[in-house]
């Protein structure tokens, strides 16, 4: 997969926005930092001096820490994660960028999120279904004929399937942490299109500008931080993570895990959509005559797999939620820590309260 | 301070696969302290001197990290194959594992004698009779105190559901740690951690390998030897050992039957009162099993592991804020 970050576009983006705004901006400090110096000199104030010869400092930090990061979305644009597994003596699990394994796990986990949904939800709708069904015995039978309804309607009423309440109470708290897992993971994907998108570029020339303005020092570093630790530390994380991939999304086997019955019997949902209309009534005709279990069998004609159906869900919730959250808050560290690297205590804590 | 930069530059020289990528990670930011201590002492910049001196510290402090990993594998793997926690097993992680797959294969009984009888009850409590003869009739259902214990039923199918869930969230932790902590979370980490740009990350991935190896079966095999032990005490007695199994096949409810034949007890009544009791006097046995082996341990175990994740990232010089992953247990 090829992040779109990797792609020419990008590259336009880069050199003919950012580059453009990073050096305007840089243009712009110098100039308001020399004539600061001036000021100071001609009115032999000590402070407007050291003022500006700090800034300047802060200035080339801040344009190298530009340069910098533009070497490194090359290099991971370049290193191919593939061989890094190699080097780590891990079967490589295929040429990628880092970038683009970053996105291919999110993509995945999404994916295996997705089937856990499918194969808890399928659980659920069978197990309705079958809750829903009523049979109506008549009394005074002779095999399976009773003759209480031949002159009127006499017998019981029941469902033979029952509730399922204790089934469908356990399904329904994976079906809900299946969806979380599902859309925590597509929320994190989403997250990182953006990155690649650029959003975090236009922090760059901002940070650059604003870090040598009063009192604005803190957000400009917060700025240049946010932007080097999203596009660094969390695809780097997230890459890490797609070596994994064999073992965290079951990449190996189809991106279901390897249980029994297998996962795979339940990902079909058209067995609802074709039961419906006349095969309910195939059904009932089915339960009357052959036995409620020509239902059951409907639905589950290779048995349920609840605790299966449950193990998916909760693997699905490592997959998309405990990983890439551990990503998030890896960047969201660094961003604290590369803050410092400019001379700024910035405390994230709360950010990830969020979470 | 130069006879140290040597030594740091002839790492790589000292080890294979990926020591030697740590190596040349740490040789490259040698070189780029040494740049950066160099342009700080010459146009006397005392920040980028002072910045140079610390990160020259910190790269010392990835090399130690470094040796004490290779020569700290054989401790780690000391402790994973200790008798103590291994319990014939080959390793702490296998009998953890172990311990988990038994736990969750109880859980898995447990859950399916929960849905047998749910289902039995519900049958029973669905059931109502009903005669009609030219559209005039009677409906009546004399099984309502069968209806009442389907809530009871479904928060216990929930509850060992749960803990199913928790356990194989667990178990796919160690399983991913048993593949990965050493052969790629660690290793990796001290080569991230030498960067300046990517330390925390690698102090992460660092106390995520340690963690997820160490702590988070120690944490199954500390509860479960907590478990054993009371279970084997006498006072276990009323909370382990098998559940009665109920006689459905003599507590059917009929659901014409709305007439006393037990003192001031219909016959459903007494069959529905019967079921009650039976699933009262097993849901110690049940609790036990499903609240301190199948939910309490593995809490224990993952707040362990959110707990050391913390500690060692900041022991690795970048102390994460694990709070977030500790909100999931």
């Amino acid at each position: 997969m090829t992040a779109e970050i990797c792609g020419p576009g990008f590259d336009t983006f880069f050199s003919s926005t950012v580059i453009p705004l990073v050096a305007y901006a840089t243009i712009v400090t110098s100039i308001l930092i020399a004539l600061a110096y001036m000021v100071g000199r001609a009115t032999a104030n000590p402070k407007l001096t050291l003022w500006s010869k700090t800034e300047v400092v802060q200035l080339v930090i801040s344009v190298f820490s530009v340069f910098t990061l533009s070497i490194i979305i090359n290099s991971f644009c370049i290193i191919d994660i593939g061989e890094v597994a190699v080097v780590f003596g891990l079967p490589s699990p295929g040429s990628n960028s880092i970038f683009g394994a970053a996105q291919a796990y999110l993509h995945e986990s999404t994916l295996y999120a997705h089937n856990a949904m499918t194969v808890v939800r399928y659980h659920l709708e069978a197990y309705t279904v079958m809750a829903y069904l009523n049979a109506f015995a008549c009394d005074f039978k002779t095999g399976s004929i009773g003759w209480g309804c031949l002159f009127g309607y006499s017998g019981e009423n029941m469902q033979p399937f029952g509730g399922h309440g204790a089934t469908m109470a356990a399904l329904n708290i994976f079906f809900n942490g299946s969806i979380m897992a599902f859309f925590t993971s597509l929320n994190f994907l989403f997250i990182l299109l953006f990155i690649y998108k650029g959003f975090v570029f236009l922090f760059l020339p901002m940070g650059v500008f604003l870090r040598a303005m009063p009192y604005m020092r803190s957000f400009g570093s917060l700025l240049i931080a946010l932007a080097m630790s999203f596009l660094i530390v969390y695809p780097l994380m997230l890459s890490v993570f797609w070596l994994m991939r064999d073992t965290v999304v079951d990449a190996s086997n189809g991106f279901v895990p390897p249980l029994d019955p297998a996962m795979t019997n339940y990902l079909d949902e058209y067995v609802f959509y074709d039961e419906e209309g006349a095969g309910s009534a195939g059904q009932s005709a089915a339960a009357a005559f052959v036995g409620d279990s020509a239902v059951s069998d409907t639905y589950f004609p290779n048995d349920p797999n609840v605790v299966g159906a449950i193990m998916f869900a909760a693997n699905a919730f490592v997959a998309g939620v405990f990983l890439p959250t551990t990503a998030l808050i890896a960047a969201i560290a660094s961003v604290s820590y590369l803050a410092r690297l400019y001379g700024e205590e910035i405390n994230l804590t709360r950010i990830t309260r969020l979470m | 301070m130069k006879k140290l930069l040597i030594f740091l530059l002839l790492i790589p020289m000292a080890f294979a696969a990926w020591q030697s990528v740590a190596g040349v990670a740490i040789m490259i930011s040698a070189g780029i302290v040494a740049a950066i201590y160099v342009v700080g002492k010459g146009f006397g910049v005392n920040e980028l001197e002072m910045m140079g001196k610390e990160e020259f510290f910190q790269l010392i402090a990835t090399g130690v990290l470094v040796v004490v990993l290779v020569s700290t594998d054989g401790l780690l793997n000391a402790i994973s194959t200790n008798d103590a926690f291994t319990d014939g097993q080959a390793t702490m992680q296998a009998n953890a594992l172990s311990m988990i797959g038994n736990t969750i294969n109880e859980m898995s009984g447990i859950l399916s004698t929960i849905q047998s009888n749910d289902k039995h009850n519900q049958v029973e409590g669905s059931k109502s009779s009903q005669c009609s003869i030219m559209g005039t009739g009677y409906s009546v259902s004399g099984c309502g105190g069968y209806s009442m214990l389907a809530t009871p039923m479904s928060m216990a199918g929930g509850i060992v559901g749960f803990s199913i869930g928790e356990l194989s969230a667990v178990q796919r932790l160690i399983h991913i740690s048993n593949v990965y902590a050493f052969s790629l979370l660690l290793p990796l980490g001290i080569v991230l951690r030498t960067i300046k740009l990517t330390r925390g990350a690698g102090g992460l991935l660092i106390a995520l390998g340690i963690a997820l190896h160490i702590m988070l079966p120690a944490g199954i095999i500390f509860s479960e030897v907590l478990v054993a032990s009371f279970s084997a005490a006498p006072e276990s007695a009323p909370y382990t050992g098998g559940a009665t199994s109920i006689d459905w096949s003599n507590n059917e409810c009929n659901a014409g039957d709305t007439m006393p034949t037990f003192g001031d007890k219909t016959g459903n009544e007494e069959s529905a009162i019967n079921v009650f009791n039976t699933m009262r006097a097993n849901i110690s046995k049940y609790m036990f099993s499903a609240m301190i082996r199948g939910t309490l341990g593995p809490v224990i175990a993952l707040l362990l592991m959110a707990g050391s994740i913390k500690a060692i990232s900041s022991a690795a010089g970048s102390e994460v804020d694990v709070s977030a992953l500790s909100r999931f247990v």
